[in-house]
């Protein structure tokens, strides 16, 4: 059974974003999904560039005002 | 921008739907500074033209960083952090396109025999140019932010960014302090070096777009090289 | 019609834009700068005004400071905030990021989370500052402006300034995360 796993990035600025999602991703098995929780608008643009070329399955979602939910399911 | 979609969505979209709170519509305080905004430039003005210039400049400067989420913290940082080089390929393109407009600029004051705009940016080349670099460079990244890039934190609302402009102003008195002792010490013997005074004007632009495209090509090469390790493992 | 779903305003305010729009956008406006004022896009500078500014209030003097001794520093210091167009300017970074922010429905205060954001913060801004006024400017004034007005000191700035975000992505790493 797939897991969910929630990070929250809440308050972090640039890049910490980014390292905690690959490091959290690398602890995932393929088929789980992570959901990064975020408000830091230039996260909202390199962690999904980032998972996309990785070759990850990415969807972003505006949860309020400046928060971000990144889904990423991990493929490989 | 172009999502591909995914079936993840439908899981989720539940779950996410029932704590998502009311959004709320800023677009009416939006409106509200940016009739601020005019009402200042208005202002300025008055006083004296050149302010109001610097004004909107300012403001273009700030839209357009924000919206692109331009980061030249992160140009210098990703490379080595993250592998990704999609903001420093991005910086070498402004360098391009910047570098052809200002040689033309200032090429066309030389052919009038005008004094030649912006030279003042033409600083010696010292130890305290690499130290300062150095410097500048370790703080950009642990403050999450450059000069521009925390300007423009401070208007998207980072508590942390407000700190960090209030030490870099403390920080700037500070070097201000000690600007005499470097300058007597280093700067003064240095070379100021204009490429065009070495090469010609052909010869440097020709120069500068060749250092471009070579580093374009390094990062290119330095982003895909990166992803194909991670696949063999 | 809700202007949410209007695509010019999905184009112009809701949707970030990519890097080399910016890119452009930012070229075209440094055009301007040097075209209008003479001068290409510095950031820095005006922090060691506000600097000086703040001492002052604080019953300290600048008067014998070699990087204040210039008669155009001593006026731009004397005349203040509102007369120095270089602050104004920075005021108008903020401004118009925020402006961009409110237009996308995306503004939030974002509180310190933590005593390692506040050290990082302090650290980051004093050794920032410093290096910028001996280096002759940050990513803006040296690097940026120094690069496109053919300056061999833009290219030596950017070669140490990668040194240090490297060794900075290691500190951040290790202490800051």
């Amino acid at each position: 059974m797939a897991k969910e796993v929630t990070l929250d990035c809440m308050g972090e600025a640039c890049p910490v974003p980014l390292i905690k999602t690959e490091n959290a991703l690398k602890k995932l098995t393929v088929g789980d999904m992570l959901i990064v929780q975020i408000d830091h608008s230039c996260a909202m643009k390199n962690v999904p560039e980032w998972a996309r070329k990785e070759g990850h399955n990415v969807e972003i979602e505006e949860v309020d005002d400046g928060e971000w939910e990144i889904f990423i399911e991990k493929t490989k | 921008m172009s999502e591909p979609t995914v079936s993840v969505r439908s899981s989720s979209r539940a779950r996410t739907d029932t704590k998502k709170k009311a959004k709320k519509n800023q677009l009416p305080i939006g409106i509200a500074v940016l009739a601020a905004m005019v009402a200042f430039g208005i202002y300025l003005s008055t006083v004296t033209p050149k302010l109001a210039l610097f004004w909107i400049l300012g403001c273009c400067f700030g839209f357009i960083l924000q919206k692109s989420r331009f980061c030249f913290t992160a140009s210098m940082r990703d490379p080595s952090l993250t592998g990704s080089t999609s903001v420093t390929r991005a910086v070498l393109i402004a360098f391009a396109f910047t570098s052809i407009a200002f040689a033309a600029i200032k090429y066309g004051a030389m052919v009038k025999g005008l004094p030649i705009p912006g030279q003042s940016y033409i600083v010696p080349i010292s130890l305290a140019t690499a130290v300062g670099a150095f410097l500048f460079g370790i703080g950009m990244v642990i403050a999450g932010g450059c000069a521009s890039g925390t300007l423009m934190r401070v208007g998207e609302g980072f508590g942390m960014q407000i700190l960090s402009l209030f030490f870099f102003v403390v920080g700037s008195l500070w070097g201000a302090h000690d600007f005499g002792w470097w300058k007597l010490n280093f700067m003064l013997k240095a070379p100021k070096i204009f490429m065009p005074d070495i090469f010609g004007w052909a010869g440097a632009i020709i120069i500068q777009l060749l250092v471009i495209a070579a580093l374009y090509i390094a990062a290119d090469k330095w982003e895909n090289r990166k992803l194909d390790t991670d696949q063999n493992h | 019609m809700d202007i949410k779903n209007n695509k010019f305003y999905q184009m112009w305010f809701k949707n970030a834009w990519t890097y080399v729009t910016g890119a452009i956008l930012l070229s075209l406006f440094q055009i301007v700068t040097l075209a209008t004022t003479n001068d290409p896009w510095g950031v820095s500078g005006p922090f060691a005004n506000w600097g000086a500014w703040l001492y002052q209030a604080v019953g300290g003097s600048v008067d014998k400071w070699y990087y204040f001794s210039s008669k155009g520093a001593q006026a731009t210091l004397s005349g203040g905030f509102m007369n120095d167009p270089g602050s104004i300017r920075n005021l108008g970074i903020i401004v118009g990021a925020l402006f961009a922010t409110l237009m996308a429905s995306q503004f939030k205060f974002k509180k310190i989370k933590s005593l390692k954001q506040v050290i990082a913060a302090i650290l980051g801004g004093l050794l920032m500052g410093y290096g910028a006024r001996i280096g002759f400017g940050c990513n803006i004034g040296a690097l940026y402006s120094g690069i496109a007005s053919l300056s061999v000191s833009g290219w030596v700035f950017a070669l140490f300034l990668f040194l240090g975000a490297t060794v900075g992505s290691k500190l951040l790493v290790k202490y800051f995360m």
